[in-house]
Formats: structure tokens, C-alpha cells, sequence
């Protein structure tokens, strides 16, 4: 089977909850929606995807796992770099975003990046947060279709 | 990075991620829609404007020309299935007069994994597939229309989805200038 | 083969529970929750010696005069407990194994369930059969 629906579905969600949001409101744009149907994503898929694996030995073990095996699984390739500074704060770096290659690079499409990693950062937090790691993820997008993923992990 | 990189089988997460993902849509639409005909009518619109697309990508992959009749265009959509969602449907219940037909399904990748609560036994699940039959025919000038006749979701034995033939619009490109 | 099944969430709260005989219910659940320590115990140890104890089945936990009681830890964080008639000698720990591994197996499914919402306990129907299923070692 084609991945060819998997991008088709995702931008119909993203034009599905951005057109939702201009009937309520104007102001800066609201895209919670967006990463929590990625964070639902996440969550379910992570827990089919680890079945059969051993247990993780940490967490940047975990993190290993979400750069290659996870990443190679949904996005064909796995993350170019991943860096920490061991206090909770990881940043993955994908050269070549899936949801960013067939967007030019310039100020206008720049504006509307966000739009296509919100999803993303959502399957993150969520496949994260099944498997006991809550955290923050954001989305840096300066050089498309390049990438980085900021997790900063909650700890309590 | 330790790991090696084929740990899963990219196919079957593919499908799986397709069916989550879509799951997680229509989950959304419910709780920001009350209405369930409003969600299927949601959920077709947004299978019209794949459909759009699909036939510009399945055309482009396929290089396949212009559909001879209705029974080549309903050939044609069932390698489409199988293309996009990896499933082979079958096509049957031809109308005597030629101009509708079902396409079943056994097992449909979409529902895979879903239960309808109880107090949305009104929502049509698939509605997604009608859309993008009708769109990406109308694209290629074949004015159709499209719904569910039976779910799985609902306890039938199949999936089956009815195309009818209303009319070839007229604003055709002229044979031999694709 | 099995008398009774639970499934414990993440926050230790039970999601889903059965047993075979429902006069004993209250007895099964008090066995299974005081289970608990003995998992957490095994997978602290788990991760301080480090070895090859990463495999999501931690096996027996402990043995009551007519019970046996089992357990498997995902890597999701749920605790999945399966208690076990004493008289039942033949059962091997394989297959204590290969029930769990199929109780993880429809308990993922589940979980993808669009409308399933994540850690509300379990009520479908087809589940709680597949379990009966599972239960009986179908």
C-alpha cells in the first residue's frame, strides 16, 4: 500500500480544523485541535508499535527509538540528529520533513508551517506520553523542509 | 543510533497508521459536530476533495487513459482500492439497466479496530469513500453518486458501497488533448 | 485455565476485571491489587540489575495455597494480572506466556478504537468476550 493517502488525510485535517477555526474566531490561529488528533495518533500507535519489544532501558533510550524505528515506521526515514542536554531537553532534527517537501521555501509558506507540523508534534507528545514520558513539543522551522522537534520533558 | 532501522513492517504500519489517523479525525468531528448527518456530510465533503486529488496521482502512476465505459471506470476504481488502501472490493449488483453498481468490501481497512458507540449508530463511518469516489469522477466528467448500503460497523456481513451513473458533464476535454 | 484476568492502568487503578466465578469477585480483586507490590518490586529490580530482564512478562509473583498468580508489565505501562488454579498443575509457563501475550494483543486493538478514550476503563462487549476466549485457552 501507497503512503500517498497517509499525506492526503493529513492535509485534509489540517484544511478540516483550520477552516473550523475561522467560523469562531480571528485572532492568531488555534491549532490544538490539529495536535491532539496527532496526539491520539501517537498514543494508539505507540501501543501496537511496542507490543513486541523489550523494555526500554531509559529515557534517552526511548528517545532512540522515537529518531529510528518510529520515525522510519510513519516518516520513511529516520531523524538526521538527535541532541540532549541529559536535564530533560531533546531536540530531533529531521532535514528532509515529510509534510514540509512539497513547500517552497519563502516568507509566505514559512508563516504557514506551523500548520503542517502541529500534527506531528502531537504523535510525539503522545507516543511519548503512552509510554510514561510527558513533555512539551514544539516545532523550529527555519530552513525548509528542515525540521527540529524540541521535547522538554515534565518532570514532577 | 543503535537500533537498526526495519524493526517493523513498514506495510502494515502504513495501513494502520492510515486507519488511526482517520480514526482520530472522525472522533474529533463528533465531539466538535453534535449532529452525526452533519459529520457525514463532513466526512464526504472532505472524501470529495481527496478524490480530487487521488485521480491526478492515480492517473499519473497508472498512466491509465480515458475510462471506455462504466464497467472499464468501475475496473478502474477497484485497482484504485487496492492502490490506496490496499484492499481488492468486488464489484456486483450491476442495475439491468447498466447504469449502478456496489463495490463489497470484506474486509475494510478504514473500520479495522472500530466500534461505534451505541448513540452514533447514525454516523456512516466510511462516508469518507463516497466523497472520493465522487470526486475524483467528477473529475474525469462523470457526474455519479455514491452511498453505503451496507457496514460492518452496523453488523452486516460486508461493506458495500453503491455508485450510480447520473450524467457525463459536458465541459469535457476534447478526445486526444490530455 | 485461567480463573480470573485484570488490567491495571498507569495511575494503578483497575481498567478492566473479571473472574470466572462472580461469588469470589471481592477475594480476586483483593489478590490482584496486593499483587501490585510485587511488580513494582520486579520491575525496580529490573531496571537496577539492568540484564536481560526487559521482557514485558515477569512471570509468577506469587503462589497462594489454591492460586497462582502471574504477571506482564507493557511497555505502555499497563500491569495485565492472570490468576491461576493451584490443581492445575499441567499449565506450563509458556502458556501463562502466550495468554498474556494475547490479552497485550486485543488490549492494543482496543486501544485504537477511535472512541476508546485513553485510560477510561474497558466496557466493550467483543473485548470482554475475546478475554472469556483467552481465559478458557482458546
Amino acid at each position: 500500500m501507497d503512503d500517498t493517502l497517509f499525506e492526503f488525510i493529513h492535509s485534509e485535517i489540517v484544511n478540516y480544523v483550520v477552516d473550523s477555526n475561522i467560523r469562531t474566531k480571528d485572532e492568531e490561529e488555534d491549532l490544538s485541535n490539529l495536535e491532539y488528533i496527532g496526539f491520539s495518533v501517537g498514543y494508539k500507535i505507540i501501543e501496537r508499535l511496542t507490543r513486541e519489544m523489550p523494555r526500554f532501558k531509559d529515557e534517552l533510550d526511548t528517545m532512540k527509538f522515537i529518531c529510528t524505528d518510529f520515525w522510519s515506521a510513519i516518516y520513511k526515514k529516520q531523524m538526521d540528529n538527535l541532541r540532549t542536554n541529559h536535564q530533560g531537553v531533546y531536540v530531533l532534527q529531521d532535514n528532509e520533513f515529510k509534510f514540509l517537501t512539497r513547500m517552497s521555501n519563502g516568507k509566505q509558506y514559512l508563516d504557514l508551517a506551523p500548520r503542517y507540523v502541529a500534527f506531528t508534534c502531537g504523535v510525539i507528545r503522545g507516543s511519548l506520553a503512552n509510554l510514561g514520558i510527558h513533555c512539551l513539543v514544539t516545532a523550529e522551522v527555519q530552513n525548509m523542509p528542515a525540521c527540529k522537534f524540541h521535547i522538554q520533558v515534565q518532570r514532577n | 543510533m543503535s537500533r537498526s532501522s526495519t524493526r517493523f513492517d513498514t506495510k502494515k504500519v502504513n495501513s494502520e497508521l492510515v486507519t488511526l489517523t482517520y480514526g482520530s479525525l472522525v472522533a474529533q468531528m463528533v465531539k466538535d459536530v453534535e449532529n452525526p448527518d452533519d459529520v457525514n456530510k463532513q466526512l464526504d465533503r472532505l472524501g470529495y476533495n481527496m478524490g480530487i486529488r487521488l485521480v491526478e496521482d492515480f492517473l499519473a502512476k497508472t498512466g491509465s487513459g480515458r475510462c471506455l465505459d462504466l464497467k472499464d471506470t468501475a475496473d478502474k476504481i477497484q485497482t484504485a482500492f487496492r492502490m490506496y488502501l490496499g484492499v481488492q472490493p468486488n464489484v456486483a449488483n450491476w442495475s439491468s439497466a447498466g447504469d449502478e453498481f456496489s463495490f463489497v468490501i470484506d474486509s475494510n481497512p478504514l473500520t479495522d479496530l472500530v466500534e461505534l458507540p451505541e448513540d452514533l449508530k447514525s454516523l456512516r463511518y466510511c462516508n469518507i469513500i463516497c466523497g472520493a469516489i465522487r470526486g475524483a469522477l467528477e473529475m474525469v466528467q462523470l457526474d455519479i453518486q455514491s452511498w453505503i448500503v451496507q457496514d460492518q460497523l452496523k453488523g452486516d456481513a460486508n461493506t458495500e458501497i453503491r455508485v450510480k451513473f447520473i450524467r457525463k458533464l459536458e465541459d469535457a476535454i476534447p478526445a486526444g488533448e490530455e | 485455565m485461567a480463573v480470573c484476568a485484570a488490567i491495571i492502568g498507569k495511575d494503578n487503578s483497575p481498567k478492566y476485571f473479571t473472574c470466572i466465578n462472580p461469588d469470589e469477585e471481592l477475594g480476586f480483586q483483593y489478590k490482584v491489587l496486593s499483587s501490585l507490590d510485587v511488580v513494582e518490586e520486579k520491575l525496580n529490580n529490573g531496571t537496577k540489575s539492568g540484564s536481560d530482564s526487559r521482557e514485558l512478562y515477569l512471570g509468577l509473583l506469587y503462589s497462594l495455597e489454591r492460586h497462582k498468580i502471574y504477571g506482564y508489565v507493557t511497555n505502555t505501562k499497563i500491569k495485565f494480572i492472570i490468576v491461576i488454579d493451584s490443581t492445575n498443575t499441567s499449565l506450563r509457563d509458556n502458556e501463562v506466556r502466550s495468554m498474556f501475550r494475547k490479552l497485550h494483543s486485543i488490549y492494543a486493538d482496543n486501544v485504537c478504537n477511535p472512541f476508546y478514550i485513553p485510560d477510561e476503563p474497558i466496557n466493550s462487549k467483543s473485548f470482554d468476550k475475546s478475554v472469556k476466549n483467552i481465559m478458557s485457552g482458546a
